[in-house]
């Protein structure tokens, strides 16, 4: 397990193959954006935009409203650079943190009952192209490798969750399993993707 | 922890990902209040989904990037928090509740009251900040730290005490035996050679259970640093430790802090 305290420094993985964002720059770029820097602010958009439009793109599917939330979401950073707290995590979980829960509170706020019905019928179809094209390229072998290192079930409830933005209870109706079931799966699963990734 | 606890604990998955109700969310953030490991788990596994996040990543349209900084030019930010705020918020808060309760000792209770206040003053930042964040009721770990230093200043049966320091300072703990967590905040402490630190242990009949190293001093002010787990029957103990801890006190006790029941 990780150290209480101080686990900047030493805590950040060595090799990230993802490349996209590079948490030591953006933790430095962020202290930056908060005292105004305008210059910081757009290398911080080059470093997480993409993945924050990938990960809200995820969620919500459609590309208009996508971008829009992206675009959100990092005004949000630009307004809130200041509050950020080093000592609590990477920037690059925070920024994400941020991405993932603005989709998902968009997709809660303006789904309704029906909607999420019909939502559900098509949630096998959603997976299926999540796991292929969200994964299949070369830079991003590694998170594909630990999903796959995952049980069936803890990737699946993972994968719906994340990428699928879907509460806990509505991926045990999808996978017609008990709800306590996908709790410990998405704990367990998560858990095992952080130690296959290294991540600390 | 109790069943109601344990099963909490599972949530922490769903929770990462935002796969929990409104409701989900409200319980298992009290929850963290109290749980240390479920903190330490929500900030390893908020790293884990950040990295599935960039794995999706997508380049955006060009444009959108010019869009974006026209739009944060027009926006105003956040500033930093100030520690005047900070008081002003505190004081309409906690400070009756911590004050109130402090119990009675040797010192006048006016000394009592302007230690509570030092306390209060001294807890960051961050607790003001927690209100103002418009992070959509989001917690970061700072911000759940400060909601746990906030829950146990705000309980009922909180209580300040103090005690000297024998090679220097004093240090202060704030206590609620309903919250089981204790606040400890030193000020004056001798200043340690870069490979040593002070180190916090509940001391128990059935031996010392670590429970962190104290940050470096800012302004002569050490912490405050948030304690949970408490039992009866209990003690705190500072020693002087190697800077990277140690597993069991190899030092005398600069500091021993009788919490009662």
């Amino acid at each position: 397990m990780e150290k209480a305290g101080s686990d900047r420094g030493d805590g950040t993985p060595q090799s990230r193959p993802s490349g996209k964002v590079r948490p030591d720059g953006l933790e430095l770029l962020l202290a930056e954006v908060a005292k105004g820097d305008h210059a910081a602010f757009r290398l911080v958009y080059d470093q997480a935009a993409p993945a924050v439009l990938g990960i809200v793109r995820r969620v919500l599917r459609d590309p208009a409203q996508s971008e829009e939330v992206m675009q959100e979401v990092l005004l949000e950073i630009w307004r809130t650079a200041a509050r950020f707290d080093p000592s609590t995590g990477s920037a690059a979980a925070w920024i994400m943190t941020v991405a993932h829960r603005r989709a998902v509170d968009r997709v809660r706020s303006e789904q309704r009952a029906s909607e999420r019905e019909l939502r559900a019928a098509t949630a096998s179809i959603a997976y299926d192209e999540v796991s292929d094209a969200a994964l299949t390229s070369l830079e991003h072998q590694r998170v594909r490798h630990c999903l796959d290192g995952l049980t069936d079930l803890q990737r699946e409830s993972v994968t719906l969750a994340y990428y699928g933005g879907y509460s806990y209870r509505e991926v045990a109706q999808l996978l017609g399993v008990a709800v306590g079931t996908v709790k410990t799966r998405m704990r367990d699963g998560l858990i095992r993707l952080r130690d296959c990734l290294g991540v600390e | 922890m109790r069943a109601r606890g344990a099963g909490l604990h599972t949530l922490v998955g769903a929770y990462v990902m935002d796969a929990v109700s409104d409701a989900d969310r409200a319980s298992f953030e009290r929850h963290l209040l109290t749980c240390e490991q479920c903190r330490t788990d929500v900030r390893g596994l908020r790293e884990a989904a950040a990295r599935l996040a960039e794995a999706a990543a997508v380049s955006p349209r060009p444009e959108l990037r010019e869009q974006t900084m026209q739009a944060a030019a027009r926006t105003r930010q956040q500033p930093p928090l100030v520690v005047s705020q900070k008081r002003q918020f505190l004081a309409g808060r906690q400070w009756r509740h911590a004050s109130r309760s402090a119990r009675a000792g040797a010192r006048p209770w006016l000394a009592r009251v302007a230690l509570t206040a030092v306390v209060l003053l001294a807890i960051t930042a961050t607790v003001f900040g927690l209100h103002l964040s418009s992070m959509q009721g989001r917690l970061s770990a700072a911000e759940q730290r400060d909601t746990a230093i906030a829950t146990v200043l705000g309980a009922h049966d909180a209580t300040t005490l103090t005690a000297k320091v024998t090679t220097g300072g004093r240090a202060t703990v704030v206590m609620s035996h309903g919250e089981g967590a204790l606040v400890f905040i030193a000020s004056g402490l001798t200043r340690l050679p870069a490979a040593q630190a002070y180190e916090l242990w509940l001391m128990s009949p059935t031996g010392a259970t670590p429970v962190g190293m104290l940050p470096p001093a800012r302004r002569g002010m050490s912490g405050p640093m948030v304690v949970n787990s408490l039992s009866t029957g209990e003690k705190l103990a500072m020693t002087v430790e190697p800077a990277t801890g140690a597993r069991q006190p190899t030092s005398a006790p600069v500091v021993l802090v009788a919490l009662g029941s």
